[in-house]
């Protein structure tokens, strides 16, 4: 039987930041084609934690692989497309057109010393029509919305047709029209063209409708009324997956299996079986 | 041929401010969008310590501008990294150590007009062998820049996402500073250490209000500090007024100039921006 292919793979991540502890005994693994939704409270460590699967952060102790591949020491990320948190903020006052904004993402492709050519152009035309920006390929950062700022940076990374996507709350800040447009061209990417999508997110409400794992990273454990069972349920009735995935709490920090897990067993008999069942 | 080309020093003057401004300006663009207008004021203070330590130790000031730039830009790089979060900080801290130590130094300089030259510049003063160190340096700057545009205008926009890319970001930024350092310390000499952080930071600024790409941003921050240059020189020479303060000056006139047409060329543009596409439109 072939074995199972892994995008994303987490094992016993500790990371402590001034001797405080922020994660602790975190293992999840991500396959792929999945539509991942990290979830969890302000502080839990969503963003450190993507920091340390990109290996822009090291952990403390534990193994990140990305394709089958350890992440340390690892230099090219070309198969991963990062938009890291207020990206689109960061380029609001940024003086480039969309098109010098999303060939930026190319270097690899171009080359060191080397100036874009009609090849590179075309893929960063590709990637902005992907994203409904061909318009706009002239139109500076300051000339756009919120919502358009983050479709702006999620194709500069499409450009470089990543296997995984990774992004850190790109829905913070806009409009609810502009998440629902952002989330569409996500779902088709994670469609048509297999990516796997890993998103922190606190718009759970939204992006559980389109997400086939939902994994929780918090200090309290996950409440059912913060998963709008109806929508998850009518959006994706998947076939005996279990969605959401309880990768950390405090009352368990030595397992994540929450199988085994005493604490997460009960949290998930008094709040999350109904999650379970419908899933 | 004007009044002015008839002599020799204004001829220098002119080639020597031509170069520095467009590698200044080249350089600005950079500096300004890494977020580190200051760093012109910080390597050009420090400049002043290392022209006080040349004059006080009797060796040529220019070598002693460029070892102490070379050695604040290498602080700031250091600082930058042990305080990531106020990576500002890391500017500020080097600019406060330049004017220290220049003003300590200063006082033990016997020709104060020596190192008074080194503060508003002395570019209808260059010597031979400075003029070839400038159109050298300008010659390397260009060049590199050149070369690194791409690696420059990604790590500009964000060092995390260049650094997963693959773009060398320390080697890049290491090799960025040298650049800049040399360029200010030796820019001190001529157009003067006071003056050099508005050529490096204003003319970008006057840019970025008309701009409508990273090159022409670039392109028009060249303009601003070539008029700014150009005017200067000129008006020094017919008014008799010092050349690098009406540089100076010059480059804010055309900052204010570029926002009143900013303001008025949004006032009278009709363009208006298509509608975004709808969710379903967006894949084909």
């Amino acid at each position: 039987m072939k074995p199972i292919e892994y995008a994303v793979e987490v094992e016993n991540i500790h990371f402590a930041y001034n001797e405080k502890p922020i994660l602790s005994n975190i293992t999840f693994r991500i396959q792929d084609g999945d539509f991942a939704a990290i979830i969890g409270d302000n502080g839990s460590g969503k963003s450190t934690l993507i920091k340390i699967i990109l290996g822009l952060l090291p952990p403390d102790s534990g193994i990140i692989k990305i394709q089958g591949q350890n992440v340390t020491g690892r230099s090219d990320f070309s198969a991963v497309g990062y938009v890291p948190q207020n990206s689109a903020d960061s380029i609001s006052r940024f003086p480039a057109t969309a098109e010098e904004i999303v060939l930026s993402s190319l270097y690899k492709k171009i080359g060191p010393f080397r100036f874009p050519g009609k090849k590179h152009r075309q893929m960063a035309e590709d990637a902005l029509f992907q994203v409904g920006l061909t318009d706009y390929k002239k139109r500076m950062p300051t000339e756009m919305s919120g919502g358009q700022r983050q479709r702006l940076m999620l194709a500069r990374v499409l450009a470089n047709q990543p296997r995984i996507l990774i992004l850190d709350e790109p829905t913070v800040g806009i409009d609810n029209d502009a998440v629902n447009q952002l989330l569409t061209v996500l779902h088709q990417i994670n469609i048509t063209n297999k990516v796997t999508i890993v998103m922190v997110t606190h718009d759970i409400a939204k992006v559980a409708s389109y997400s086939n794992r939902v994994l929780c990273l918090s200090e309290k454990h996950f409440h059912e009324s913060d998963l709008p069972s109806g929508t998850i349920v009518h959006a994706h009735p998947l076939q005996n997956d279990h969605r959401y995935e309880h990768i950390h709490c405090a009352n368990c920090p030595q397992s994540h299996d929450s199988e085994s897990c005493a604490a997460c067993n009960q949290d998930h008999k008094s709040h999350g079986e109904s999650e379970r069942g419908h899933l | 041929m004007p009044l002015m080309f008839q002599y020799s020093y204004m001829q220098k003057a002119f080639v020597v401010g031509i170069l520095l401004s467009l590698a200044i300006a080249c350089l600005g663009v950079i500096v300004v969008h890494k977020r580190m207008s200051l760093i012109g004021s910080a390597l050009s203070h420090s400049s002043l310590s290392g022209v006080a330590i040349g004059l006080l130790f009797g060796f040529n000031p220019i070598l002693g501008a460029v070892g102490a730039c070379l050695f604040a830009s290498l602080c700031i790089e250091a600082i930058r990294k042990k305080l990531p979060d106020f990576q500002d900080l890391a500017v500020a801290i080097t600019l406060s150590i330049g004017i220290g130590l220049a003003g300590v130094l200063s006082g033990f300089v016997k020709n104060a007009s020596d190192f008074n030259s080194f503060l508003f510049g002395s570019i209808i003063a260059i010597t031979p062998f400075e003029l070839y160190l400038v159109i050298a340096l300008v010659l390397i700057v260009l060049l590199v820049f050149l070369l690194m545009y791409k690696e420059l205008f990604y790590i500009s926009l964000s060092e995390e996402a260049a650094a997963l890319s693959g773009v060398p970001v320390r080697t890049i930024n290491f090799i960025f500073t040298i650049l800049t350092a040399l360029t200010v310390s030796i820019a001190a000499r001529t157009v003067g250490a006071l003056v050099i952080s508005s050529l490096l930071v204003v003319p970008v600024a006057a840019a970025m209000q008309i701009a409508r790409s990273f090159k022409t941003t670039i392109f028009w921050s060249i303009f601003f500090a070539l008029v700014s240059t150009v005017m200067g020189l000129t008006l020094s020479f017919y008014i008799g007024l010092k050349p690098g303060g009406t540089i100076a000056l010059l480059s804010s006139l055309c900052f204010f100039a570029a926002v009143i047409m900013k303001s008025l060329r949004s006032r009278f543009s009709k363009r208006s921006l298509p509608l975004p596409n709808k969710p379903e439109d967006l894949i084909p």
